[in-house]
């Protein structure tokens, strides 16, 4: 078991000093991810979910504890791991192309170009190679954000929120997309969400956080095949044992459901 | 311990600030203790300051401060005040704006200091065309920051009017102008910026009796550099001063703005 | 700290203002719909708006032309302190003709492409030092606060008595004038480069270099350019200013000459030229802003 894991998290420990304090962000979080797997961690915001995440991208500086990936700890951020930020951050002045190529800048080889013509078609943007951020709907923007973090071939996938800018219909649309090329690239995932239904639509497991300091409440397995139904039995079930932890459930839209 | 702490950050941040304004002011001083540069094109520190003394005590210094300030207030007046009536009209009124609005941007479009011949030459070289001069200066980011303001009020705001069925005139004085006001007033801090520097041109450009700009260009024709550095000390910190107190009657003026937002 | 330097940007809108080029910016359509001081009956008659546009904006200039050319025609005033228009219009004509107007104008021009240059280099090097370097910002950034505060027109007697009344101090003083803003600016557009674009940097691994030339760079640009072209407008009105003290050729020279030989044809020759030199200077300076910067062009729409 212990060789197939490819992400460790052993008590990692956060603090900022604000002013002349100290401040618990995370504490005491274990968890191992792995390889292949998709898990989900969801929180309420201002619970340290985002700070976690940012933690295994390495843009937080020092943290106690220990993030090993494939057995080597994470210190600053490395192009071994792929992430998508809320906000796509495409850089405005650089096609899509260019954007999607920035991860290849210090790589040596001749087939950079045909690498990133491929991720571009991976997600579904062939023919908007050439064109600029600000000609792409939000959709279309974070779609590129994924390529980008996937040109290197990272061991691992981290997502901040990346479908939280979008409208609803988009989301779904995009939770679909998301599941495909996780599926297709084979590639281990961590996402950062605040939306239950998306979590349970594509995580193995739910990492469920509490806040202040941000501690890790429950972890919920999510044994369901896919493609999943939105609408089934199972899948409002384990929705409804998600929304419990935040003190949400609906018991009676439960019983009339069924 | 929490005290030491703010007073050792106190003061690595005045050491910060003042450290490079005292290396070149020591090495100004060394150049002029150990004679390395013409004194007569830098003069050490310690001639600027006698002259400075001397002038002030002469009454000179007090006499150029009050001609120059005194033209300010005139220009200011006169181009600040046009220039708030024609910023609220062409913001109020398109047709205004479709009148006078080509005009004014075309006239903009000659630099300052490139009106200063034919004013000159209508005016004279007296008083009246360094008041002009300033006036037009004044005048622009006056009309620019009222029209700007006038122009940026939020429908929502009218719409309020509207509801209560103001008049125009209440509907100017309880909406519009408060509402452009913090506008307007940027409009006026620029404008007393640009006439306290436009003074200065005009002393310089047209031959004049008393000003600040008159004092160090005639301290060129008798190279005394350091009546020229005394000049420009004082000139910056009227300006300073000047724009600093615009800011803080802004700040008075727009309190209502701290608390609504 | 920061947000002292950070005030001085006042200046730099200052600068906007008393070069006179940034354009009123397009402002909300509200109030003028809510009055009734709207266009009087004309708009029965089916004129295209265009056209309107264009009737209202003309008519104020051709009644100053109509009045200027009674005011001549009566001798309301002497001649002398109003030349009739025709008058110009000849005077302008002889001047192209005879060479002379290029003559001026080329001069003028080549002394402010010069110091325009010098000083938009040296402002981009200082304003890039103190917007990368948080230590030259807190050292430094106080002297340059100081210095930005001086009023341009007041070194003109400083740089006179030190370099004389030759060509170096017209390229000194021009480039002091567009090296102010563009100092300022580069130093803003810097600072101003968001974290979110930063980090993208730093998860791609980019080295320092990399990092300035692919994303601080780029992200400053819209920024630098406004320097670049507040910059020469400064640089424009300066070298007007130091030829009319301290020349014997250029725009501001023959200004200086038409008004001391009581010309006014010539003067108000010269005030519409450098009118429209800075106008096309500007205006070529803005297409080449949006070529470059085509990137967020429909950002802003």
């Amino acid at each position: 078991m212990a060789d197939t894991e490819t992400l460790q998290i052993k008590n990692v420990h956060k603090t900022f000093r604000v002013g002349k304090q100290d401040i618990d962000v995370l504490e005491d979080i274990n968890l191992n991810v792995s390889a292949g797997e998709f898990v989900s961690v969801i929180g309420a915001s201002g619970c340290g979910k985002t700070t976690f995440l940012r933690l295994l991208v390495g843009l937080e500086g020092e943290y106690q504890g220990d993030i090993l990936l494939n057995g080597k700890r994470l210190n600053g951020p490395s192009i071994n791991r792929g992430i998508v930020f809320q906000n796509h951050r495409l850089l405005p002045w650089l096609t899509i192309e260019k954007n999607v190529g920035l991860g290849l800048e210090s790589k040596k080889g001749n087939n950079k170009a045909q690498i990133v013509q491929d991720h571009i078609d991976l997600v579904g943007l062939k023919g908007f190679c050439k064109s600029y951020p600000y000609q792409l709907s939000g959709g279309m923007s974070q779609r590129a954000a994924i390529a980008r973090a996937l040109v290197n071939r990272p061991e691992i996938l981290l997502l901040d929120e990346p479908l939280g800018a979008l409208d609803s219909l988009t989301r779904m649309y995009m939770q679909n997309e998301l599941e495909r090329i996780w599926k297709l690239e084979n590639i281990t995932a961590v996402m950062v969400t605040h939306d239950v239904e998306e979590a349970v639509y594509l995580s193995d497991r739910i990492v469920i956080m509490s806040c202040r300091p941000g501690k890790i409440k429950r972890i919920i397995p999510v044994p369901l095949s896919r493609p999943r139904d939105r609408a089934s039995y199972d899948f409002m079930r384990i929705k409804e044992e998600v929304l419990k932890e935040f003190h949400l459930q609906a018991e009676e839209h439960f019983a009339y459901s069924i | 311990m929490n005290y030491l702490d703010y007073v050792s950050r106190k003061i690595s941040d005045v050491y910060s600030k003042s450290i490079v304004l005292l290396i070149i002011f020591a090495a100004w001083w060394l150049v002029g203790a150990y004679k390395l540069a013409d004194p007569t094109i830098l003069p050490p520190p310690s001639k600027i300051l006698r002259t400075l003394l001397e002038l002030a005590k002469e009454g000179d210094l007090v006499f150029h401060i009050k001609m120059s300030i005194l033209r300010v207030i005139k220009g200011f007046l006169i181009g600040g005040t046009l220039g708030f009536v024609l910023g609220i009209l062409m913001g109020l009124s398109k047709t205004a704006e479709k009148l006078v609005g080509p005009l004014f941007h075309a006239v903009r479009q000659v630099p300052l200091l490139g009106w200063m011949p034919l004013i000159v030459l209508w005016c004279g070289i007296g008083e009246t065309s360094k008041v002009v001069f300033i006036a037009i200066g004044a005048l622009y980011p006056m009309v620019l920051n009222t029209f700007e303001g006038v122009r940026g009020i939020s429908r929502e705001y009218l719409e309020v009017a509207r509801v209560f069925e103001f008049k125009q005139l209440k509907l100017i004085t309880t909406i519009i102008l408060p509402a452009a006001l913090p506008n307007i007033l940027t409009g006026v801090r620029f404008s007393l910026t640009i006439s306290w520097m436009l003074v200065v041109g005009a002393e310089i450009f047209s031959v004049s009796a008393g000003g600040l700009g008159d004092m160090i260009w005639s301290a060129r024709d008798t190279f005394r550099m350091d009546i020229v550095i005394v000049g420009l000390i004082i000139i910056t910190l009227i300006g300073i001063t000047l724009s600093k107190s615009v800011k803080l009657l802004e700040t008075y003026f727009l309190q209502w703005r701290k608390t609504s937002h | 700290m920061r947000r002292q330097i950070m005030e001085s940007a006042g200046i730099q809108r200052l600068f906007a203002a008393v070069t006179t080029l940034l354009p009123a910016q397009p402002a909300a359509e509200a109030i003028s719909t809510s009055f009734k001081l709207q266009t009087p009956s004309i708009s029965r008659v089916a004129i295209p708006q265009v056209v309107k546009t264009a009737l209202l904006g003309g008519l104020i200039p051709l009644l100053l032309l109509v009045a200027w050319e009674a005011v001549t025609r009566i001798e309301l005033v002497p001649s002398q302190l109003l030349v009739p228009p025709r008058q110009v219009l000849a005077t302008f004509l002889d001047l192209l003709n005879s060479g002379e107007l290029q003559g001026h104008l080329k001069i003028s021009i080549l002394r402010v492409l010069l110091g325009f240059s010098l000083g938009t280099s040296a402002g981009f090097l200082v304003g890039a030092i103190l917007g990368l370097s948080k230590r030259a910002e807190k050292y430094g950034g106080p002297f340059f606060r100081v210095l930005l505060q001086i009023p341009i027109l007041g070194w003109m007697p400083f740089l006179l008595l030190i370099l004389g009344f030759g060509e170096l101090f017209k390229i000194v003083f021009i480039s002091l004038g567009a090296f102010y803003p563009m100092t300022l600016n580069t130093f803003e557009g810097i600072k101003g480069v968001s974290n979110e674009y930063r980090e993208v940097g730093r998860v791609f691994e980019f080295g320092r270099l990399k990092l300035l030339r692919k994303i601080i760079l780029p992200a400053a640009v819209p920024s630098i350019f406004t320097g670049i072209r507040l910059g020469l407008g400064t640089a424009w009105m300066l070298i007007v200013g130091a030829e009319l003290v301290a020349a014997t050729e250029g725009v501001g020279y023959m200004m200086t000459m038409g008004r001391q030989l009581f010309q006014m044809d010539v003067v108000m020759v010269g005030v519409v030229l450098v009118g429209a030199t800075g106008y096309l200077m500007n205006h070529i300076l803005k297409i080449a802003e949006q070529r470059l910067l085509h990137w967020r062009n429909t950002m802003h729409a």
